[in-house]
């Protein structure tokens, strides 16, 4: 079923039916998913934590990290079970495997990778000048681009010293993102070539969709990353998200939406039962950038795009939080906030874990709420 | 003397303003070995004594030194024993030197002054400032977001920014001693503030690293100039400071030994 008519309540039903199925899976999942976690000992550890590490912190050394797991792998196997739709729901579950599988190669290396060597440019352009060997000299100087671009993204990210680098990451983001673009714009037809806004407004983009395309995919991903640093926060605050989204989706009568979304609502309920704090487990990398992609490619697929800021708000906050930080930091030497994201930011001012996260979730759904309001518009 | 806030503020260095801690004194802090650029004002010597203690506290949080906890209360008495083998104002002096937390000499100036010119004539002397030798826009750009930190010992001795004052008896408080290329090298720029002048005794408040007081106890300090020989040069002065005098004095050492020594006078 691709379309149906809006409001059907054929779909409602089978909607809240793939809610179900996903909860309950997710929640047979998670237990199995925690014991593998700890086996392999896939914990926080906490000599890479630069956040507050109070007393309060102290006990989320040793939780397991990559819960998020959980969610991709309920999603994608319901859909390709009952939800396989080679029009509309093949690319929204392939970016976000490849998001995901960045992810994962992060997480992973971060516990179990070796300090990655970071030279900086300085330092290359006196190798290029000094090495004793030629071919090191020349092999230097052809892949001085290469490090230029590796350096300036160095600012954009805070790097623990092992894992997958900021430009590493960011070319792989810009893979997933090209893959929605041209999804978007060559398979999806020409309805998906506009911008819609809500009073009736349609803005025609035509080309110039794939850039936009391509940076909300790497940004709303990135947004989700940033947001996920308290016990709930990230979990919570996309369950919201994803059923404003599963709202509008059968509002609009976009059925095989509706169900992915669906899917994607149902194994939150389950991740975030496990994930309240105390966590049994954390969502990583691999959750939040698979899932950061694709709320941004389900939103985009709808052509619901600029309410994208909306419907995912406290991660578009906490990811604007990072950025006016960076830029009072290297610009005017100062901070704006006392550490970022803001999240960090409430808990140095004093506010307890459960505080932040409640009232997030909270303002977050205001938000979503305002979302699907303007959709219908 | 210089107008009350600015007196508070050169107070604040001398006692930087920890909550439950006193007698902390704000540490030396050149950015020069480190070379930190696009850096927060406070890791690159520039900072202000609050901004000092917010960032000692963030950096002990975030590098879990435990030396505050989540509010900003001091943990430093409830410590292990191997580490309150020291009172509580020296670990924190060595927490800042060791993390880079410091002022240098211009910055300590260049706020201290900014100070009291906004509270004595209700002007922004970095927005008055003239960046002199700027090699392109860039540089001037970044001047422009961050005067402060671009206030150097060099510039403040550009007759755009400054005049040259000729006699002691003129100098007053708000004056600046500029040396340039000084100490052992004689690659070192120094400049100091003078705080008051009653005629008999020049008071001055500079941020500066004396080699004798090793690595952990330098920082702002105060001076005085006793004029003991009226109508001479300030060199032929008494210079006092941290119970030495002249030849054991440091700072003097390094206004004699400078290539340019000169009093100016700030002329917006």
């Amino acid at each position: 079923m691709m379309s149906c008519s809006p409001f059907s309540p054929e779909l409602l039903q089978q909607t809240l039916l793939y809610v179900i199925l996903a909860a309950t899976g997710a929640f047979i999942l998670a237990p199995l998913l925690v014991r593998l976690l700890l086996k392999f000992q896939i914990t926080r550890r906490g000599e890479f934590d630069f956040t507050l590490h109070g007393g309060e912190r102290l006990f989320k050394i040793g939780t397991p990290i990559m819960g998020g797991l959980l969610v991709i792998i309920v999603v994608t196997t319901i859909t390709l079970l009952f939800n396989w739709e080679r029009t509309y729901t093949y690319v929204p579950i392939g970016v976000m495997g490849i998001s995901a599988l960045l992810g994962a190669a992060d997480d992973l290396l971060n516990i179990f990778g070796k300090r990655r060597r970071n030279r900086t440019l300085p330092m290359t352009l006196t190798l290029i000048r000094v090495h004793n060997k030629w071919y090191m000299r020349l092999w230097y100087i052809l892949t001085l681009p290469w490090t230029i671009f590796e350096r300036s993204t160095a600012a954009f990210g805070s790097h623990p010293g092992k894992g997958v680098l900021v430009h590493e990451k960011l070319l792989l983001q810009f893979l997933a993102g090209a893959v929605t673009a041209w999804w978007i714009y060559f398979k999806l037809g020409a309805q998906w070539h506009t911008l819609w806004i809500p009073f009736d407004g349609i803005i025609s983009l035509g080309w110039w969709i794939i850039p936009l395309v391509i940076f909300l995919v790497m940004f709303t991903a990135n947004a989700v990353n940033i947001a996920d640093g308290l016990d709930g926060l990230a979990g919570g605050s996309l369950l919201i998200t994803f059923a404003g989204l599963t709202i509008i989706s059968w509002i609009e009568g976009r059925a095989a939406f509706t169900l992915l979304n669906a899917t994607v609502l149902g194994a939150l309920v389950s991740y975030t039962y496990f994930n309240i704090k105390p966590a049994r487990f954390q969502m990583g990398d691999v959750g939040t950038l698979g899932l950061g992609a694709l709320l941004a490619i389900n939103v985009i697929a709808i052509n619901k795009t600029i309410l994208l800021p909306i419907l995912g708000f406290i991660f578009y906050i906490e990811a604007f939080s990072v950025i006016f930080q960076v830029f009072f930091r290297r610009f005017l030497g100062r901070r704006l906030f006392k550490m970022s994201p803001l999240h960090h930011h409430l808990e140095f001012k004093g506010w307890s874990e459960e505080r932040i996260v409640m009232r997030f979730w909270l303002i977050h759904l205001f938000f979503v709420i305002i979302a699907i309001w303007l959709s219908m518009k | 003397m210089l107008s009350p806030k600015a007196e508070k503020l050169i107070e604040q260095y001398l006692n930087l303003p920890f909550a439950d801690i006193v007698s902390v004194r704000c540490p030396y802090y050149i950015n020069t070995r480190a070379k930190q650029r696009a850096q927060l004002r406070v890791l690159i010597g520039k900072g202000l004594p609050e901004e000092i203690v917010e960032e000692a506290k963030i950096i002990s949080l975030q590098y879990h030194q435990g030396l505050f906890d989540c509010e900003g209360r001091c943990l430093v008495p409830n410590l292990p024993n191997n580490k309150t083998t020291n009172p509580p104002a020296e670990c924190l002096k060595k927490f800042l030197v060791d993390y880079g937390l410091g002022i240098d000499c211009s910055g300590f100036v260049s706020n201290v002054l900014r100070t009291h010119f906004e509270e004595t004539r209700k002007i922004d002397i970095a927005n008055k400032f003239y960046f002199v030798s700027l090699k392109n826009s860039i540089r001037y750009f970044i001047c422009w977001l961050r005067p402060i930190e671009n206030m150097s010992v060099r510039r403040y001795i550009s007759d755009k920014n400054t005049k040259k004052i000729n006699s002691v008896a003129e100098i007053a408080p708000g004056d600046l001693l500029i040396m340039l290329e000084t100490g052992p090298q004689k690659n070192r720029n120094h400049i100091i503030l003078i705080t008051d002048n009653d005629g008999k005794t020049i008071k001055y408040a500079h941020a500066r690293a004396w080699s004798m007081e090793g690595k952990y106890d330098h920082g702002v300090a105060r001076g005085e100039i006793r004029l003991i020989k009226p109508g001479e040069p300030l060199l032929n002065q008494q210079w006092v400071e941290l119970g030495t005098v002249n030849e054991n004095n440091e700072t003097y050492l390094e206004a004699k030994n400078a290539k340019i020594f000169e009093i100016r006078r700030i002329k917006f």
